[in-house]
């Protein structure tokens, strides 16, 4: 009895996952027919799959060109996601073996005051950054928006670093200075080495996060840098059919795909055990 | 404090009359009541099927590594963009939903302008969305557990039940506690899923602070009015979290965890 | 080329780590802190090492103040009691590692690495990591590791503390060996154990509550231990320690239980005094001219021996008899003392006469 629960459960839950992604998949080879005439869900059987959906978007029959959105995501994401991790990492690794301290507040409440940072809605910090971006120049330029993204990752970074790097005995960093290596030299020769999962699981976190961030995409750039979450939410905005706009949908999400299985990869090993408090 | 139009970059100090606005502006105050209600219950399912799902995949079934992948992929999906897919599956007259209630001889539902429905689809989303999230972090929880306690249920023959309740529950407790906080953080500023699914509708049933804040200051223009509204909001925020972590810390302490 | 502390303290808000600490210690010879946990003798070594800094006093090597050298041109190795190795290298990388920042040639370093990790016993595991070794053997390598660059100063702190029993004699024996190779090194080796310091101690130092009690040749401090701070911590089971009185050429303990002082201790004036008595040197339910009658409040069998705890009108009394006795707590029990093996200790506790051998 309990296990047809169980397994009722586990296909349930699957389908559930599925179901919106396979609506959209299929729906993207829909000729219009099978859209406005009608509800129908599978190909060949209840319709003849067309590519019309995915020309519109990739520049192919002029209607839109997803490409380059693609591209600017992908350089945006890079660029915060690298600069959150060399800097929250270097940050982490300090508040793991230095104490700091002003007057009664020490190295856990640093750590707070960092993740505090995310509860910072980004609705409430739109305008600052509208204005601040606008007397600095950068508004509507890849960089202006891979700074406020930065700023936006890199508690999670920290938050996530600062466990990983306490998991590592002090120690080492003795023994390496005890064996020659300045202080930089014990950090990249020996602590860096070990802390790649860390790393991994922080740029994970910060590209997920990046990728898909909307508002400030939104907000901060609009017509010579848009993003891809960006851009597929504008062809929502006018109306596009429902192939094409599904296309789009599939189109955007499937780079961030692949990285189920490098999470998973992960969640064997064991190591995202420092994402827990 | 001031009065700030865009157009022209001067500053006038009007005092608290911002302030006096916003304690006035109903729909400021009721779009925060829905935010509480939209985060709790929605973070109390995610919770519960979230940890269902760790469950499972823990140990539970074959072909882990697939159901883990497979669980996993929602929440690496862009939320805007997927609600844009929902949007058109709850589409009243060729979505997918009523396409399929239509075919089990159910009455079509419009869900664009039945609040209810409308919320709904809000919850679904962001359920959808995810519950992947507290998968994670709760499987990777489980994941670090000693084998101990586990051996000992089993040679004394506890049911999986009782296990679960007994041991592997009080076990996650700090986890959860951090999942919980975590995701409630995240589902304090919900705009994604509104903007694109409902657009704050219908009426404005379905706006969150963070949605009606970009409407505020950015379609209608008023910055000052939206920097007073942002401040609230984000006072708001945190006291109700601080608040919530400490009541969660002082239950874990006071059941012995 | 000597390591010269001159009073050296430390302390930390309210603890005192380290107080008023000066010794000079000289090359070739290895040098062994004992003492209980928290009594200064990682504080010490994290000193020497730079890893501590002191708040006054200060140290010198070669004649030259210490205090100025970065961590890491000061030439120390140092192993810890929890094996640390670098995980994410093998055993030859780690052996090779503090040769190759030291600039030696790769051919020359991996040459001296696997020298020494054959002294240590290891050549068979050269392409394993630390987390595929046992204990004993990650400990070895890293021995290995701190002994194969002829540092200037070698630290050694409790490292065998985490090992099993066998492991730990065995490695005691290996170490006297590996240690003739760091002739021109100060070697400080820290533990708890009176076994170790006596059997690889050239030099001993009785750490207690951040001071230096007393220093000496092993044998010295084993024989005469300055005070009753000493006698406990040098010996292993602990010394039997007793208030007395001396009253007109009697010792009285116990209150009302008498007997003549033994000749060793001289003439003593009356008053209150501090007896002891080696565990080994009492005799259960034996006969001696000290007898106390007393209830067993612990039994521990270690070995081929019987440890007995028990308590008399006395005090309580340690009791290391030879072969497995089936003893229950509860039980009555005779411990026979002879006068001529007791230690006299006067009013502060400091030694008054010792049996002698």
């Amino acid at each position: 009895m309990k296990k047809i629960a169980k397994y009722s459960f586990i296909v349930l839950w699957s389908l559930f996952v599925l179901a919106p992604l396979s609506w959209a998949l299929t729906t993207s080879f829909k000729p219009p027919a099978a859209v406005n005439n009608g509800v129908t869900f599978i190909p060949w059987l209840q319709f003849q799959p067309t590519l019309n959906g995915w020309k519109d978007i990739l520049g192919i029959s002029g209607y839109a060109n997803l490409i380059p959105n693609m591209i600017n995501s992908i350089i945006i994401t890079f660029f915060a996601t690298l600069i959150s991790v060399v800097f929250g990492g270097a940050a982490a690794y300090g508040l793991s073996r230095f104490q700091y301290g002003w007057k009664k507040y020490k190295n856990p409440d640093i750590i707070f005051f960092f993740i505090s940072q995310r509860i910072m809605p980004p609705a409430v910090l739109a305008i600052p950054f509208f204005l601040l971006l606008k007397s600095l120049k950068l508004l509507d330029t890849h960089i202006g928006l891979i700074l406020v993204l930065t700023s936006g990752l890199m508690p999670i970074v920290v938050w996530l670093m600062v466990d990983y790097f306490n998991q590592i005995p002090k120690e080492i960093d003795e023994l390496a200075m005890l064996e020659g290596c300045n202080p930089l030299q014990a950090f990249s020769r020996t602590i860096l080495p070990l802390s790649k999962p860390g790393i991994t699981v922080a740029s994970l976190f910060s590209v997920i996060f990046g990728w898909n961030d909307l508002f400030f995409a939104l907000v901060l750039t609009f017509t010579n840098v848009k993003t891809l979450p960006a851009a597929v939410v504008a062809l929502n905005g006018t109306i596009t059919p429902f192939w094409t706009l599904s296309a789009s949908a599939i189109f955007a999400i499937l780079p961030l795909i692949g990285l189920a299985f490098v999470a998973e990869r992960f969640l064997s090993k064991g190591s995202l055990t420092g994402a827990n408090r | 404090m001031a009065n700030w139009n865009v157009s022209n970059s001067g500053l006038d100090f009007i005092g608290g009359a911002n302030w006096v606005e916003m304690f006035q502006d109903g729909d400021f105050w009721s779009s925060l009541t829905r935010l509480l209600q939209l985060s709790f219950f929605t973070t109390f399912i995610q919770y519960v099927l979230g940890f269902a799902c760790a469950l499972f995949a823990w140990r539970g079934i074959a072909a882990r590594k697939f159901f883990r992948v497979l669980w996993l992929i929602p929440m690496m999906t862009t939320p805007s963009v997927m609600a844009i897919v929902w949007r058109s599956i709850f589409r009243e007259d060729i979505g997918a939903a009523n396409g399929i209630l239509n075919s089990l001889g159910i009455a079509t539902v419009s869900w664009s302008t039945s609040v209810g429905a409308a919320k709904f689809t809000i919850l679904l989303a962001e359920i959808w969305q995810w519950t992947p999230f507290m998968f994670l972090l709760l499987l990777a929880g489980l994941l670090s557990l000693p084998k101990e306690p586990f051996l000992a249920a089993e040679i004394d023959g506890a049911s999986p039940w009782r296990t679960f309740w007994r041991i592997t529950f009080p076990l996650m407790a700090p986890i959860s506690i951090g999942a919980i906080i975590i995701r409630l953080i995240e589902a304090s500023k919900i705009f994604d899923s509104v903007f694109a699914l409902t657009g704050g509708g219908p009426g404005n049933a379905t706006e969150t602070p963070a949605y009606y804040l970009r409407t505020v200051s950015l379609t209608e223009f008023q910055i000052s009015y939206g920097a007073t509204l942002g401040l609230t909001y984000l006072v708001v925020a945190i006291i109700a979290l601080t608040i919530i972590s400490k009541v969660l810390a002082w239950l874990a302490r006071s059941k012995g965890i | 080329m000597s390591l010269k502390l001159e009073n050296i303290s430390v302390d930390n808000e309210n603890e005192v780590i380290l107080k008023d600490i000066s010794y000079e210690f000289q090359p070739g010879k290895i040098y062994v802190l004992i003492g209980r946990t928290r009594s200064g003798k990682t504080s010490m070594m994290r000193l020497v090492s730079g890893l501590l800094a002191s708040d006054e006093g200060s140290i010198l090597f070669r004649d030259k103040d210490f205090d100025g050298v970065p961590i890491w041109d000061r030439n120390i190795s140092m192993v810890y009691q929890q094996f640390i190795n670098y995980p994410n290298r093998t055993v030859l990388q780690n052996v090779e590692f503090p040769l190759l920042r030291a600039g030696i040639s790769k051919a020359d370093a991996k040459a001296r690495a696997l020298a020494m990790i054959e002294k240590v016993g290891l050549t068979s595991f050269l392409d394993r990591k630390p987390g595929q070794l046992s204990g004993g053997q990650q400990q070895r390598v890293a021995i290995a590791r701190a002994l194969v660059r002829n540092a200037d100063i070698v630290l050694l702190d409790e490292p065998l503390m985490n090992l099993d029993f066998k492991l730990r004699e065995q490695l005691r024996e290996e170490f006297r060996e590996l240690f003739t190779s760091a002739k021109e090194a100060v070697t400080i080796y820290a533990t708890t154990e009176p076994a170790e310091a006596l059997i690889l101690g050239d030099e001993l130092l009785v750490l207690h509550e951040g001071r230096i009690i007393q220093f000496g040749k092993p044998a010295d401090v084993y024989e005469n231990p300055a005070n009753v701070d000493v006698a406990r911590i040098i010996n292993d089971p602990p010394m039997t320690i007793l208030n007395a009185k001396i009253q007109d050429g009697q010792i009285i303990v116990g209150g009302n239980i008498k007997f003549k002082s033994p000749k060793h201790l001289g003439d003593q004036s009356n008053g209150d005094y501090q007896i002891g008595v080696r565990a080994n040197e009492i005799v259960m339910n034996g006969k001696g001219d000290l007898e106390l009658e007393g209830t067993i409040t612990l039994v521990e069998v270690s070995g081929s021996e019987t440890l007995i705890y028990a308590d008399t009108n006395a005090g309580e009394v340690i009791i290391q008899q030879e072969g497995i006795h089936n003893l229950e707590i509860g039980q009555k029990v005779l411990a026979a003392i002879d006068p001529k093996r007791i230690f006299l200790f006067d009013g502060s506790g400091s030694l008054s006469s010792a049996p002698g051998n």
